[in-house]
């Protein structure tokens, strides 16, 4: 049936690829985190046992494992322990299927190091952060960079001389390195913009014209400091993309024809265009797991700190749901440019009807 | 885009109180105690985080004082210790903010959660103890509530004879945050007394608590409290006066770095985190304890642990000869930006309280120091012979019996990095006397599995770091004690070295009987010698490598909105940020910088 329907068994065919895709992400995410020796409660211990003596420590270590579901429990609810004296662990397909089960059901479950709050809270209160941070660098600086990318291509001359090495410099600078000048320059040299923080410490967050102005204040450093460097890569991409499409016949042809340059500019553009919008979804898919760097550096609300957090403790409830989120935003994100793409770009269209 | 967002930025003459939800002149901002957003603010609850606000909002019984010795009163007005117990009064006054008193069986419900569940850090005092009873006025043992009119305030904490040890009973009730018994325990009867149950409950509203702030707002930017007009202790304990800031708030920056340049702005009032090179900021009105070097009062010792159980390392002569190859001025200036005193043989400290207990004169007769010759005079003693290449780098040693000797590790967390500065100049230390020592930095989460289990060669390790009562008894007792001895591979919290095995040949009992002993001993004298002999007898076996002294939390403050935050020249408290013990009573007599001098 789905013959007489090219497109839609296209989006069909790679919808099906997708959720093998998902499924293997997921495992990976799950089992990845695991395969260490290490184990959250050793963490949360150290910070706890400071003039415990041995029994009251085991006591609390046990109570730990107990309740982030980690060891094996007997009838009476007593802890199992191998002949070593160790905890018996749950088995891993065990707390895989119990994963599965939860993840089914909406329930990411809670976190350990910040037991007992939920995943879905954590995430709920960083990712607006995140997104008010990533959407706006991501999505403005692919329009500007890709903008003076196939400007300086088209018009060469001292606006590409100047702008080129620019770029260059500004997407070779590492994020933290560009990120710790902004804050030495502006915001403890010069102190135009505060240097950490994501709104005025007096305040707290609500829909009121102090809270924006100030939250807008406190954007501009973590802003700048990865939409620079996002225009500058994608204008080098973009500039040797028009560069090659400047080369090719179809336009060549189009000069000789006497078309309007603005047209030709136009043409040029769309198909230079299609694998930077590839790049562009990738960044939107992985942009929920927040601007680390930027985050860190400027102690900025947002996912990032979180993920790294729990990568470092071993919170494996969180550690899975964020990246459960990022991978189902991937995953959505290079979907839609598959199925734009086909829409898109006519070659695709050709290929699959000459394959008919 | 760009130039609207900059005419966001505030008026500098506004920048502070406009608009502003905390006005910048009633508000106390405290860093360093926390880094993350609170997951609970359960008293016993599960998470480790929301210390900087729980002794704003509970007290404990007593207040330690680090700098005198002394126990200043809180919810106890008095205490007394006796041959087999120790009395406490509580203050009549003493009030929950509900209005209810806080009683005697406040007090026995709160240590009594300890009897019953062992995972609470509570639990632990009841080996050092028979029974917390409630006592009125006239002496007759009042076990049971009745009513509020007639409570008792008398508690005896009953000592354990066969563990005689009142020393860490003082520090409990000078570290044990007292509960509410009337609003917890029908909190427990409704989850049919399951402790995991309790833990899920999250006292984020109506909280009864005793202490002069209740919890204001929690958030992942930042926790903020807000001062109870009502609390018991201004009429009580400070002359009518309330506490001058109404909000104490904790920003949650997510690096140190970030909480320095806070503080260099003047966000920040008080900060407990590492600020590296300290006296750079003075200028922009950052201050320390003192202001000059070491800059920080030190309470603690960093210190390589030795595992005992691994070969060489059970031979003292190659202990000793690593104890006097470390360039500990090396580590004092390089890795600590100097904020140490000169390192002193054996673990207790030269200087403050420690003082009377430390003799110079064992320390020149069984202490090491940083001296290369003697270093190599210990070696050749153990039959250690190093061989050097022709630019004097390390090849290799071999023992007496010509056996080379493994290449030792010394494990720390990665990203530590003033411990990592440490480890550097340590293992340069060590590698330029011909001890084959090398740098091994593991995941934190890793690091202290290994520690516990005793799968290291040498660990940095600060034990017992904080200033109590039972200084420095402490921290003989958390490196040396045999109690609960296991073999690696078990956990061992304390003696994380295994020194000094009962079950093996050289065991050296005097070790414990010396720590059993001098918790009992009430003559100075007696304590004095006990002391010089058990820190002479840590000096001899060298069982640990002390490296630095350091501060137990870090204590820097800004004099941009605050004036008379204790420090050296004004030492009416010792260096605590509010929050943390003694220093919540800073909070009385702080007061804002107004405009005009600012």
């Amino acid at each position: 049936m789905l013959d007489n329907h090219p497109t839609l068994s296209h989006v069909v065919g790679r919808a099906g690829w997708y959720l093998v895709t998902f499924l293997v992400a997921i495992s990976i995410n799950f089992f990845l985190p695991r395969l260490g020796d290490a184990n959250p409660v050793d963490t949360i211990m150290a910070k706890v046992t400071d003039g415990l003596d041995a029994a009251s420590a085991k006591a609390k270590e046990e109570a730990y494992l107990r309740e982030f579901n980690l060891v094996e429990v007997d009838d009476a609810g007593k802890v199992k322990r191998d002949a070593r004296g160790k905890p018996v662990r749950t088995s891993l397909g065990r707390q895989f299927i119990n994963y599965l089960g939860m993840s089914v059901r909406g329930d990411l479950g809670s976190s350990i190091l910040q037991h007992p709050k939920r995943v879905t809270a954590i995430i709920k209160a960083a990712l607006p952060w995140t997104l008010a941070l990533q959407l706006p660098t991501i999505v403005f600086g692919w329009l500007i960079g890709n903008g003076l990318g196939a400007l300086a291509a088209y018009k060469r001359g001292v606006f590409d001389k100047l702008m080129y090495p620019l770029a260059l410099l500004a997407s070779a600078i590492p994020a933290f390195c560009f990120g710790m000048l902004l804050v030495y320059v502006f915001g403890i040299r010069l102190e135009w913009f505060p240097a950490v923080g994501g709104y005025d410490d007096g305040l707290t967050p609500e829909l009121s014209i102090a809270f924006l102005r100030s939250a807008s204040y406190y954007y501009v450093l973590p802003f700048l400091s990865v939409f620079l460097i996002v225009v500058g890569g994608q204008a080098i991409g973009m500039r040797s993309m028009c560069i090659y499409e400047l080369g090719t016949d179809y336009v060549k042809y189009a000069k000789l024809l006497g078309i309007e340059e603005s047209k030709i500019l136009l043409y040029m553009f769309r198909n230079a265009m299609l694998p930077q919008l590839t790049g562009l979804a990738l960044a939107l898919g992985t942009m929920v797991g927040g601007a680390l760097i930027a985050e860190m550096i400027f102690s900025y609300p947002g996912l990032g700190m979180a993920v790294l957090t729990a990568i470092q403790g071993n919170d494996y409830p969180l550690i899975s749901g964020c990246t459960l989120l990022v991978t189902v935003s991937v995953l959505c994100a290079n979907f839609s440019v598959d199925v734009l793409v086909g829409f898109l770009d006519p070659r695709i269209r050709a290929a699959r009807q000459r394959s008919k | 885009m760009l130039l609207s967002l900059m005419a966001c930025r505030p008026n500098p003459l506004e920048r502070d109180d406009k608009t502003s939800g905390f006005p910048r002149a009633e508000t106390f901002y405290l860093g360093g105690r926390q880094w993350g957003e609170p997951s609970t603010f359960n008293p016993l609850g599960p998470s480790v985080w929301p210390i900087s606000t729980m002794n704003l909002l509970y007290e404990t019984l007593l207040l330690y004082n680090s700098l005198d010795g002394t126990m200043q009163p809180l919810l106890a007005e008095s205490y007394a210790v006796h041959d087999d117990s120790i009395e406490v009064t509580l203050n009549p006054a003493a009030r929950w903010n509900d209005g209810k008193p806080v009683s005697a069986w406040d007090v026995t419900f709160t240590f009594g959660l300890g009897q019953k569940y062992k995972s609470l850090n509570i639990a632990p005092i009841w080996q050092y103890l028979l029974s917390v009873r409630a006592y009125d006025q006239d002496g007759h043992e009042a076990p049971r509530p009745t009513s509020d009119d007639a409570y008792p305030r008398r508690v005896v904490f009953a000592l354990n004879p066969a563990k005689k040890n009142p020393l860490v009973v003082l520090d409990a009730l000078q570290a044990q945050l007292i509960l509410p018994r009337h609003a917890l325990e029908p909190l427990f009867a409704e989850r049919g007394n399951d402790l995991d149950e309790f833990k899920k409950l999250k006292f984020e509203h109506d909280t009864v608590s005793s202490g002069p702030y209740r919890l204001f707002s929690s958030s992942s930017e930042k926790v903020a409290v807000v001062r109870d007009d009502g609390y018991w202790g201004n009429q009580a304990l400070h002359g009518g006066k309330k506490p001058a800031p109404k909000y104490i708030v904790h920003p949650l920056y997510k690096s140190n770095d970030a909480f320095s340049v806070a503080l260099r702005q003047g966000r920040l009032d008080i900060s407990t985190t590492f600020v590296p090179r300290i006296w750079l900021k003075a200028d922009k009105g950052v201050r320390s304890w003192f202001d000059r070097q070491p800059y920080f009062l030190s309470s603690s010792i960093p210190m390589l642990l030795v595992n005992h159980k691994r070969v060489p390392l059970m031979d003292v002569h190659l202990r000793r000869a690593m104890a006097f190859a470390i360039d500990y001025k090396d580590i004092r200036e390089l890795s600590v930006s100097g904020y140490s005193e000169p390192l002193r043989p054996g673990i207790i400290l030269p200087f403050g309280l420690e003082r009377r207990f430390f003799s110079e004169e064992d320390a020149q007769k069984y202490g090491t120091w940083f001296d290369p010759e003697r270093a190599k005079a210990e070696l050749r003693a153990g039959g250690y012979e190093p061989a050097f290449g022709p630019n004097g780098e390390l090849l290799e040693t071999r023992d007496r019996d010509g056996k080379k000797l493994p290449t030792l590790y010394i494990k720390s967390p990665t990203g530590w990095t003033d411990w990592e500065s440490i480890v550097r100049v340590v293992v340069r230390s060590l590698r330029a006397a011909g001890i084959d020592v090398r740098e091994r930095f593991v995941d934190t989460s890793l690091f202290w599995n290994a520690l516990y289990e005793a799968d290291f060669d040498l660990i940095m390790h600060t034990p017992s770091t904080q200033p109590s009562p039972s200084k420095p008894w402490s921290r003989f007792e958390a490196l040396l004690t045999t109690r609960d001895f296991a073999p690696p591979g078990q956990r061992m919290y304390k003696n994380i070295g295994r020194f000094n095995d009962p079950h093996a040949p050289g065991y050296l009992p005097r070790i414990d009987e010396l720590l059993a002993l001098i918790p009992t001993l009430t003559d100075d004298d007696a304590l004095v010698s006990a002391y010089h002999e058990l820190n002479a007898l840590f000096m001899q076996e060298q069982p640990d490598l002390p490296l630095v002294y350091r501060p137990d939390t870090f204590y820097e403050f800004s004099i941009k909105h605050w004036s008379n935050l204790p420090s050296s020249k004004n030492p009416y408290l010792p260096p605590l940020i509010p929050g943390d013990r003694l220093g919540t009573n800073m909070l009385w007599s702080i007061t804002p910088v107004t405009a005009a001098s600012n």
